[in-house]
């Protein structure tokens, strides 16, 4: 791990509850990044903010990073959004 | 069979519901399914609840990319979702499990989906069941047609293969050494620019109905596999040939040796799915005789084609007690009531994944999977 990532940028987003920001984390934390020794992401929550930290050897690594990352988080607030706190709910 | 399926009931619950997702290529799927309890047979089938599908399509001559059919999936997920839980009449209370498409297939759009298929779980407390595509095929198309134990011939845009079940694996005993039958299909279609509306396999079958004159083209089997790169690229070629743009050399006119009459594109597409299904049959009979079966099951998206299905039919007619089962294209083309069948069955055996374990994998062979649902 000797390489050096110099390049860096953090997200943060804020979520409605601290359970909502804990769920987004856990859900983007599985997937492995392919190609470790170019770029390396961290998730981490506290209270209701997800923080996303990537580092990379260049802003361009960086750049693709974060918009596939911020399309993964669209499609995870939309679910919250038509679904949390509506597992009684029957749909219309 | 005598593998205990309830042991994982919810007490006081005579049945099981499972979502299922499915998105590994350009079809976009989510299906409810319902068990009850005991085991599956004529008289305790599997209930269909809902089956919602959105394709993404793209303009002739084009093929689907994965990022932009990730893209595809991640717009309409959570609608697609909705309106299956409407279609089903569905509380999220009601579901014992979600259901989603693990592998193989392209890895942008699997990811896509299995991002929903995590959130969800954690927002309703559903575990998941991660779910080998080609097992939710073969397992689907057992259910909707009763065929007990045939030999399964999956034929679709990504996967050709020749399958046989043994000691609680789908066995592989045939399959492509290079492309796809249904690739082969697509990419011929997007030569001649056939519309990928409805599906361009589907079109190429319509233009077939109308060919009339067998050209020549390779006839590739190696033992009990297929390699198909070499007849498309060659089918290709004549194409270009024929209907190629460029009109500096005129284009070449070939002609029917027994009639005279010019061969047109109906006639290539004729040609290719003859010579293509041919192929299937001869592996399909092959297996069929070491396995000492009589059974055909044909699934994936290239098996709702007729032609194929009547072909088929011919070879099995001449078996003892030979028979075919074939599904129609709700379930031989990718859907997510497939996905929620097999990994319904998967979590009835008590086969679940934990969020650590959902991680979608391009490369997934269908004889990795342990059918634990099956001891015959």
């Amino acid at each position: 791990m000797a390489t050096s990532l110099p390049y860096t940028l953090n997200l943060s987003i804020p979520f409605e509850s601290a359970r909502q920001a804990e769920i987004a984390c856990k859900t983007l934390s599985p997937d492995p990044i392919l190609k470790v020794n170019e770029l390396n992401v961290k998730y981490s929550h506290d209270s209701n903010t997800l923080t996303c930290a990537f580092s990379g050897v260049s802003d361009r690594v960086i750049r693709v990073a974060v918009s596939n990352v911020i399309d993964n988080i669209k499609t995870i607030i939309e679910c919250m959004d038509e679904f949390d706190g509506k597992e009684d709910e029957l749909f219309q | 069979m005598t593998v205990d399926l309830d042991q994982y009931a919810k007490p006081g619950k005579g049945y099981y519901l499972a979502l299922g997702l499915e998105g590994s290529a350009n079809k976009l799927g989510v299906g409810i399914i319902k068990h009850h309890l005991g085991q599956l047979s004529s008289t305790n089938r599997a209930e269909v609840l809902s089956n919602v599908r959105d394709t993404y399509i793209t303009p002739p001559g084009e093929g689907f990319l994965p990022r932009d059919t990730a893209r595809h999936h991640r717009n309409w997920v959570v609608r697609i979702i909705k309106k299956a839980l409407v279609e089903g009449n569905v509380r999220g209370t009601d579901l014992d499990c979600i259901c989603f498409t693990q592998g193989p297939g392209m890895g942008a759009p699997l990811q896509s989906v299995v991002i929903a298929a995590r959130t969800l779980s954690q927002l309703w407390n559903l575990p998941l069941v991660g779910v080998n595509h080609c097992i939710g095929h073969i397992e689907m198309g057992r259910e909707i047609t009763g065929a007990h134990n045939p030999v399964v011939l999956y034929v679709s845009g990504g996967n050709t293969q020749v399958i046989a079940y043994s000691d609680q694996r789908y066995r592989i005993f045939g399959e492509t050494l290079d492309i796809a039958i249904g690739n082969c299909l697509d990419r011929f279609a997007r030569t001649l620019m056939i519309p990928n509306e409805p599906a361009p396999g589907y079109n190429i079958e319509q233009m077939a109905k109308k060919g009339k004159h067998l050209v020549s083209l390779p006839y590739t089997v190696k033992g009990m596999d297929l390699s198909m790169s070499g007849i498309l690229a060659n089918i290709d070629q004549i194409a270009k040939d024929l209907f190629g743009k460029a009109k500096q050399v005129k284009n070449k006119q070939l002609i029917d040796e027994e009639t005279g009459e010019p061969i047109t594109s109906e006639d290539l597409c004729f040609s290719l799915q003859e010579v293509l299904f041919s192929m299937l049959v001869e592996i399909t009979e092959r297996a069929l005789a070491h396995v000492n079966s009589n059974q055909v099951l044909i699934v994936g998206g290239v098996g709702s084609n007729e032609r194929l299905q009547e072909m088929m039919k011919l070879m099995i007619q001449d078996r003892k007690n030979g028979q075919i089962y074939a599904t129609d294209e709700r379930f031989c083309i990718d859907n997510g009531i497939m996905i929620a069948h097999a990994g319904l069955l998967s979590y009835r055996t008590g086969q679940t994944n934990d969020l650590w374990n959902t991680v979608c994998t391009q490369r997934f062979r269908t004889d990795e999977v342990f059918i634990k649902w099956r001891d015959d």
